[in-house]
């Protein structure tokens, strides 16, 4: 579909960028190849600010390679770069299908993903430079800020636009979560960056904090998961030729997420001087999460008693199950490391750094892949250019996650035992070098993971064998 | 139950507002306006500096608050509601590479901590912290400022001992290495000054206080301990040059309470937080056989031995009763 329609180049330049810009799919598609090129940069922020943590003097004084410079240039790119256009590739895709009708703008939808393009560009520089707000994961500037929302409003309105044009009547479950994500999000966007005091983006206090983590869990959990669990919920059955499991099962579930996910974020509170009663909401909230994990978790898995082979012979199939079985891990994780007791060893630490790689690489991350693989052929009309090295790209990052979890909480214990029995923190500095040391090995498996990955998307668009149309 | 486009778009939002109204707006309401016993507005150059310190990210190895469970910096003091009152954003981190800086205040004097934004390995060998030389002298000034002001009240008092000290510190060292040695002296309880050092100078006490040395003392007092670390050029009074001892004299004693409770006014830390006795010992061993050329372990009076230490052939007569 890349073929370029020579004669309309010819006649009006400004007509082809409208037909490239109307082009049926062609905002999922390069919202992909936004995600799989911000991904390798994401990433190699990461193994940059890694290797720091063992070498401190290796880029001394380059300014904009500080480790607290570029540490929240990779998150915003992990989150903003790679894992929200990837699953909203998906998501652009996944409405149209299931409402059965034509995507409603796919301009609207384009211009969004150039927005998108801009304002990711925007905050490498404008991190690397220092201008940050300094609120984790709300760091970007206030004109950066403004750039985000328009184009989350920008999507949410097309979005609802096709689902109010849908032929299909019967709304299946993806639609729900995809829409709640873009809704949900638009709004806690705003609240969460306090968008009406540009001067800093933030409140004053304790207060602040509050704000923060309400923005800091749900920007995760209110549109990575619905977004992520949207993809998984189409494709198993979809690939699998199996109904998922139960329809109350996953109303149950869709809710649960809502109402249980919007309590939680004090639960990164739980030791600061922030109201009791806030902390015990969402500590029983986080516990509460069990329920919508595991409806969600017994809908997609059931479907594949039987089929299990099948689906992980797949591509897609085999990064979506891995994905889900992170979900798994880490949502068992979550809610426990919620707990006081539990935060009494683990927060502060390396421990916390290991569950949110889970969450985000492993649980988002392998759905958000796994679903490309799986849309790519279908929006392109080709085949992934190369099976095997899609394959290597999941062991790879396979490899790269299931250590970085395992490195980082045998560290994170090291830490935390290491203070509760009133080691300083510099003490345990040297004790931590092993771990750091295998941890950018395992992060340069990432890294290559992901170059391949976007070497074979481009090699997909451009040389991927056409499929034949039945 | 059937999902309809109303129930999705405005139910769900509805929903999400509901609970933001309740684990959100609530608090805003609730939260406290009366500033801590500590708390004070931050002067013109301790918010520059703070921005300096939100601009290199230091909050993501930083936190800024003690919990009930902790031991480290600051530790004294358990955050409040009302520490917080005039930040914006507030900078509670939620990592804890470096140490905790809520009352960092007044811990060391301000050229420990030009030194160590130099290269944090000058002053902490082991530090893992990125050189923030590039910041250069201005910058840096700054953001020692607010590092200073951390802990409010408390800190600008123990801001004023740091002074203090460094003034009749500084005075002393002028007057010559004698006049230096006799006021460091003068200064430490009398039975700590008489204190030979109770842990025998062994092989393996040697090695633990050479491995201690080079964690936490060549920084400043170098290698061969004549003063000359790397940090020694930013510090003022420099560093002692321990081979001065030989000649005016040094026991045990001294060296452990100098390096428990370090020499306030100077960059001389403290380092009871994180050395505990025998690590004390052991480098006070290192430091008086390798620099100072004499030592007084394990020499009278000591009372009955430690079960671990040596016997000698002379004791294990006595002990026999032949």
């Amino acid at each position: 579909m890349l073929q370029l329609n020579v004669t309309s180049v010819i006649i009006d330049e400004g007509d082809y960028m409208i037909k490239f810009l109307d082009k049926t799919n062609s905002a999922a598609r390069n919202f992909y190849l936004t995600s799989a090129f911000w991904v390798c940069i994401a990433t190699l922020y990461g193994l940059t600010a890694a290797i720091e943590l063992v070498a401190p003097d290796l880029f001394g004084n380059i300014p904009s390679l500080l480790f607290g410079r570029i540490r929240p240039i990779h998150t915003n790119l992990v989150l903003f770069g790679f894992l929200t256009p990837s699953l909203i590739g998906t998501a652009l895709y996944l409405v149209p299908i299931l409402t059965q009708t034509k995507l409603y703008s796919e301009r609207i939808a384009n211009i969004a993903m150039i927005i998108w393009n801009i304002f990711t560009i925007a905050s490498v520089f404008t991190l690397s430079f220092g201008k940050t707000q300094g609120r984790e994961y709300a760091e970007l500037i206030w004109p950066i800020d403004i750039l985000v929302i328009i184009s989350f409003l920008m999507l949410t309105f097309v979005i609802i636009k096709t689902i109010l044009n849908r032929k299909e009547n019967l709304m299946f479950v993806s639609l729900w979560y995809i829409s709640g994500a873009f809704i949900w999000t638009s709004v806690l966007y705003t609240l969460g960056n306090v968008v009406w005091n540009p001067e800093t983006g933030a409140l004053k206090g304790v207060t602040d904090a509050i704000w923060l983590w309400f923005y800091g869990h749900n920007i995760f959990g209110l549109l990575l998961t619905p977004l992520a669990v949207a993809a998984a919920y189409y494709i198993i059955p979809r690939v699998t030729g199996a109904p998922i499991y139960s329809h109350t099962l996953s109303l149950i579930g869709f809710w649960m997420l809502l109402v249980m996910y919007t309590h939680i974020g004090t639960h990164h509170l739980i030791q600061a001087p922030v109201p009791q009663w806030l902390k015990v909401i969402s500590i029983v909230d986080s516990i509460g999460m069990l329920v919508p994990v595991f409806t969600f978790l017994t809908n997609v898995w059931l479907p594949l008693r039987d089929r299990f082979s099948t689906f992980y012979r797949e591509i897609s199939g085999k990064y979506i199950f891995a994905g889900t079985f992170f979900y798994f891990i880490v949502c068992i994780q979550g809610p426990l490391q919620s707990l006081p007791s539990v935060q009494r060893v683990t927060h502060f630490n390396n421990w916390v750094v290991a569950h949110a790689h889970l969450a985000l690489l492993g649980f988002a991350g392998f759905i958000a892949i796994g679903a490309m693989y799986y849309v790519l052929p279908k929006i392109t009309g080709r085949e992934i250019y190369s099976k095997t090295l899609a394959n290597l790209q999941y062991w790879l990052l396979l490899l790269g996650v299931n250590g970085f979890f395992l490195v980082l909480t045998a560290v994170g214990l090291v830490q935390g035992s290491s203070w509760l029995h009133g080691e300083t923190i510099y003490r345990v500095l040297a004790e931590m070098v092993p771990y750091f040391t295998i941890r950018i090995l395992l992060g340069v498996f990432i890294v290559a993971g992901f170059i391949i990955g976007f070497y074979n998307v481009i090699m997909t668009l451009l040389k991927g064998k056409e499929i034949q149309s039945s | 139950m059937r999902m309809t486009t109303s129930v999705l778009f405005l139910g769900t939002l509805l929903v999400f507002i509901v609970i933001f109204i309740v684990v959100v707006i609530v608090p805003t309401y609730q939260a406290q306006t009366i500033p801590s016993d500590i708390t004070r507005v931050r002067t013109n150059i301790e918010e520059e500096g703070r921005r300096i310190y939100i601009e290199n990210g230091c909050t993501y190895c930083h936190s800024q608050y003690i919990r009930p469970q902790d031991w480290d910096l600051g530790a004294d003091r358990i955050a409040q509601e009302g520490d917080y009152i005039y930040d914006e954003p507030i900078l509670l981190g939620s990592i804890r590479t470096g140490p905790d800086l809520s009352n960092v205040g007044g811990e060391h004097p301000d050229d420990w901590h030009y030194a160590h934004f130099v290269n944090p390995r000058f002053t902490r060998p082991e530090s893992i912290m990125p050189p923030f030389k590039f910041l250069g002298d201005e910058k840096i000034k700054a953001l020692t400022i607010y590092i200073q002001s951390l802990g409010g009240k408390a800190a600008d008092a123990r801001m004023a001992r740091q002074n203090y000290w460094n003034k009749i510190l500084t005075e002393a060292y002028e007057k010559g290495p004698d006049s230096n040695v006799a006021i460091l002296h003068r200064n430490i309880p009398e039975m700590w000054i008489n204190m030979p050092n109770p842990y025998p100078a062994t092989e393996a006490s040697l090695k633990r206080g050479e491995k201690i040395y080079q964690s936490f003392c060549i920084g400043c007092h170098g290698p061969v301990g004549d003063g000359q670390g790397p940090a020694a050029k930013y510090l003022y009074p420099p560093p002692l040059n321990f081979t001065l001892l030989k000649r005016t004299g040094v026991s045990g004693g001294i060296f452990y309470y100098q390096i428990m409770n370090g020499i306030t006014g100077t960059a001389m830390p403290y380092f009871k937080r994180e050395l505990e006795s025998e690590k004390i010992w052991d480098v006070s061993n290192y430091v008086m056989i390798n620099f100072v050329g004499k030592n007084d372990a394990n020499i009278e009076p000591r009372g009955i031995d430690a079960a671990y230490e040596p016997v000698d052939s002379l004791e294990l007569k006595r002990f026999k009763g032949d």
